[in-house]
C-alpha cells in the first residue's frame, strides 16, 4: 500500500500542518501554564517555610511568658505536597487550600477555609494540559477524520480507488492510521516536552498518564471511524461528531455533576461550621465542670490535670476549644463521607464516559482531585491532633516557654501521598469501550 | 488469447419498475473502439457500471475476458481501467505521484522513469509531470487517467463521456491516443454524446434508446452525417 504518498497527501493538505502546529503550540502553552502554577505553589511553600521559623522565633522571643498563651498564637504549617504532575492536571488544587496553618485550638472551622482566588480565572478555568487533551484534542481528531471517506466520494477519487484495487478499505485504514500516528506523535512530543518543562520524574504515575492519554486519543479515533463508517456526507459527519464531542465533554459531565450533587447534598458544610463555633463559644457560659467532664472523657490520659480554682486557666480554655471540634465531629464526618460518596459515584459513572474517566484519572494521578483533598484534610486532622497531644501536657503543667527546643518546630511538615497506579481501573474502561466500538465498526464493514 | 474481451448476454438492469437496461447483447473484440451513443438515461453509464461491478444486474451477464463480472468482480477488476468524464485525482499530489499512487493500488510498483514514460505516452507534457494536479486542466487530467490505464496494463478501458468539455485540440489529442491504445491491442468501450468524434475514433458504434441497443454500425460503413441522421431518427 502506498503509505508514503498518503502521508504526503495528508501533510500537503493545509489543515494538517496548521492543525498539528496549532495543537503543539497550545500544548506547549498549557505546559507553561502548568509550570507557572507549580512555581507559584512552590513559592508559597517556600514563603510559608521561611515565615514559620520567623513566626515562632518572634513569638517565643518577644511574646508570651505562658505556654498556653504562646500556643494560642503559634501556627504550624501543614502542606499538601506538590506533585510535578499537578502541572499537567491542576484539577481542584488551585481552589482547595494546599497549605493549612493550624493552631492547637479548634481545627474544623479552619480546615474548610479556602484560599482567595481570582474569580475571573475560576470562571475561565485553567488551560492546563488535561484540558488540552480532554477538550481540545478531540476537535483536532474530528477535523482530521470526519471526511476520511466522504471526501473521497465527494471528490470522485473513491470510484477510481475501487477500480484500481480490491482493498479500498485498506486505503481508508491507512489514512486513518496516518492521522492517528501524527496526532499521537504530537501528543507524545508534548509528554516528552513536559519532562524538562515541569521537572517530571519518569515513574509509574507518569507512564500511566501517558497510557491513558494515548488510549483516550485512540477512543476518539475509533469513535470517528465509527461515524465515518456510516457513510454519510461530510457535513453530516462533522455535525454528528461535533454533537458527540459536545455531549461527552460538556453536557454529560455537567448533567452528571448536577445529578451527583443532588443525590448527595452536603448541608453538613454549614452545620459543621456552626456547630464548631457554637460548640466552643457556648462553653464560656456553661459550667466549667461540664466542659472538663467531656474533655476528660475524650482524653482520659489528662485526668491528672485537675481544674485550678482561678477564673481563667488554659486547661479549661483548651478544653472549650476541644469541645468545638467534638461538637462538630458528627457533621464533619458526615460531610467527609458525602464527599467520598460523590467521588465514588463520579468514578463509577466515569467508567462509561471516556471524557469524565480520563479527567478523573488524571486528577487521581496528579493528586489534584477530591480524593487527594479529603486525604489531605484527614492528614491535617492527624497533624493537628499530634500537635495537641504534644503541647497539651506542657500547657497543663505550665512549663516555662524557653524550656522547649523550638528549633525542632521550625520545619514545615508535608502530606505526601503516592497511591500505587491501579492499571486495571485506569485502562480497562477505555479499552472495553474501544473494543465495543471496534466490534461495531467491523460488523458494519461486514454488512 | 481472448478475441472477445467484452460481452453481455441478455443484460438487464431495473431500478424498481424503471428499466435502465433491457436485454443488452453485445460483444466487443480485442483492439476495438466501441462507442455507445444515446441520450441521457439511455443506459450507457449503467452498462459501464455493470462492467465495473459497481452495480448488480437484474438478469443476464456482463463478461470480461470470459469471466463473468458478478460475482467475480474482484478478478475482473484487474482487466479494466476506467476514465470518467472528469478524472478525479488527488489535487495536492503531482502527476507522477498520482500515477504512482494509483499504480501501486493496482499492485504495480514502477520506477520514476517508467512513470514518466507512461505520462509522456499518454501525451502529458513533461513540464507538467511534477506539478500538482490542482493546477491541471481537464484535458491534462484525462491524460493522467490514460497513463493510469497504461500503467495498469488493463486489457479494457471503459470511458464515460471522456471528451465532454474538452477543447478541439485536446479532443484531437485524446482521439489520437485512443487509436494508439487500440493499435496496441487495448479494447476501448466509450459512452459518448459526440457523434463526430465517435465516427472519427470508433471502430463500431452502438446507438441506445431507453435501455435498448437499437443499432450497431461499423464506422467504415457510415459517414458522420449519416450517423447523425440515424441517431436523430433513433432517439
Amino acid at each position: 500500500m502506498p503509505n508514503r504518498l498518503l502521508i504526503k497527501q495528508f501533510l500537503r493538505s493545509g489543515i494538517a500542518i496548521a492543525g498539528i502546529s496549532l495543537f503543539l503550540l497550545t500544548g506547549i502553552i498549557s505546559l507553561f501554564i502548568g509550570k507557572s502554577y507549580l512555581v507559584k505553589q512552590r513559592e508559597k511553600i517556600e514563603t510559608t517555610a521561611a515565615y514559620q521559623q520567623q513566626h515562632i522565633e518572634r513569638n517565643v522571643q518577644y511574646g508570651h511568658s505562658e505556654m498556653g498563651l504562646l500556643l494560642y498564637y503559634l501556627r504550624f504549617a501543614y502542606v499538601n505536597s506538590i506533585n510535578p504532575l499537578n502541572g499537567l492536571s491542576i484539577g481542584q488544587r488551585d481552589v482547595n487550600l494546599g497549605i493549612q496553618q493550624v493552631t492547637i485550638r479548634n481545627l474544623i472551622e479552619k480546615k474548610y477555609d479556602s484560599d482567595l482566588n481570582n474569580p475571573a480565572s475560576l470562571v475561565m478555568g485553567n488551560l492546563d494540559f488535561s484540558f488540552v487533551l480532554i477538550y481540545l484534542f478531540p476537535l483536532l481528531i474530528i477535523t482530521f477524520t470526519y471526511n476520511l471517506l466522504s471526501e473521497e466520494k465527494e471528490e470522485g477519487t473513491w470510484r477510481l480507488i475501487n477500480i484500481q484495487s480490491n482493498a479500498a478499505k485498506k486505503v481508508l485504514l491507512q489514512k486513518w492510521w496516518i492521522r492517528f500516528a501524527f496526532v499521537t506523535g504530537t501528543l507524545l512530543l508534548l509528554y516528552l516536552l513536559a519532562i524538562p518543562i515541569l521537572s517530571i520524574p519518569i515513574n509509574a504515575s507518569y507512564l500511566a498518564m501517558i497510557a491513558e492519554g494515548v488510549l483516550y486519543i485512540l477512543f476518539w479515533f475509533i469513535a470517528c471511524a465509527m461515524v465515518v463508517g456510516w457513510q454519510k456526507n461530510s457535513a453530516t459527519n462533522a455535525v454528528s461528531l461535533l454533537s458527540i464531542w459536545l455531549l461527552l465533554t460538556i453536557v454529560a459531565p455537567a448533567v452528571i455533576n448536577s445529578l451527583i450533587t443532588t443525590k448527595y447534598p452536603v448541608p453538613e458544610a454549614m452545620a459543621t461550621v456552626v456547630a464548631n463555633r457554637e460548640g466552643y463559644h457556648d462553653k464560656w457560659d456553661r459550667p466549667k465542670e461540664e466542659t472538663m467532664g467531656r474533655f476528660y472523657a475524650h482524653y482520659p490520659q489528662f485526668q491528672q490535670y485537675r481544674l485550678p480554682a482561678e477564673d481563667f486557666n488554659w486547661l479549661w480554655y483548651y478544653a472549650m476549644q476541644q469541645m468545638g471540634d467534638d461538637d462538630a465531629a458528627e457533621h464533619s464526618v458526615a460531610m467527609r463521607n458525602k464527599l467520598l460518596l460523590r467521588e465514588k459515584l463520579s468514578n463509577t459513572v466515569g467508567y462509561f464516559i471516556p471524557t469524565l474517566h480520563t479527567q478523573l484519572q488524571y486528577s487521581l494521578l496528579a493528586q489534584s482531585g477530591l480524593k487527594n483533598q479529603v486525604q489531605f484534610l484527614d492528614s491535617t486532622t492527624a497533624f493537628h491532633e499530634k500537635k495537641r497531644l504534644y503541647f497539651y501536657p506542657k500547657i497543663f503543667e505550665k512549663l516555662p516557654v524557653l524550656q522547649e527546643d523550638w528549633r525542632k518546630h521550625y520545619a514545615v511538615e508535608y502530606f505526601k501521598s503516592e497511591p500505587p497506579v491501579n492499571w486495571i481501573k485506569l485502562l480497562l474502561p477505555l479499552l472495553l469501550i474501544i473494543i465495543l466500538f471496534t466490534t461495531a465498526i467491523l460488523y458494519n464493514l461486514k454488512t | 488469447m481472448h478475441t472477445t474481451t467484452l460481452q453481455t448476454t441478455n443484460l438487464t438492469k431495473k431500478y424498481g419498475e424503471q428499466v435502465a437496461l433491457n436485454n443488452l447483447n453485445l460483444s466487443v473484440n480485442k483492439g476495438e473502439i466501441f462507442c455507445l451513443l444515446g441520450q441521457n438515461g439511455a443506459g450507457k453509464t449503467t452498462t459501464i457500471n455493470l462492467f465495473l461491478g459497481f452495480t448488480n444486474a437484474t438478469s443476464g451477464e456482463a463478461i470480461i475476458n470470459d469471466v463473468t463480472v458478478k460475482p467475480n468482480d474482484v478478478a475482473t477488476k484487474k482487466f479494466v481501467a476506467y476514465i470518467p468524464e472528469v478524472v478525479q485525482l488527488y489535487g495536492n499530489l503531482d502527476g507522477i505521484e498520482n500515477l504512482d499512487f494509483f499504480s501501486r493500488l493496482a499492485g504495480f510498483k514502477y520506477s520514476k522513469e517508467k512513470l514518466t514514460g507512461f505520462l509522456s505516452k499518454a501525451g502529458l507534457q513533461s513540464e507538467a509531470h511534477q506539478k500538482r494536479l490542482s493546477t491541471y486542466s481537464k484535458g491534462m487530467r484525462q491524460k493522467v487517467g490514460i497513463a493510469i490505464a497504461l500503467a495498469k496494463n488493463a486489457d479494457v478501458i471503459l470511458m464515460d463521456e471522456p471528451t465532454s468539455g474538452l477543447d478541439p485540440k485536446a479532443t484531437a489529442e485524446f482521439t489520437k491516443i485512443c487509436k494508439e491504445l487500440a493499435a496496441d491491442g487495448k479494447t476501448i468501450f466509450m459512452a459518448t454524446h459526440d457523434i463526430f468524434n465517435a465516427v472519427n475514433v470508433g471502430t463500431r458504434i452502438g446507438i441506445m434508446r431507453q435501455g435498448e441497443l437499437v443499432h450497431t454500425v461499423n464506422t467504415t460503413d457510415i459517414t458522420a452525417n449519416e450517423l447523425q441522421k440515424l441517431y436523430l431518427e433513433t432517439i
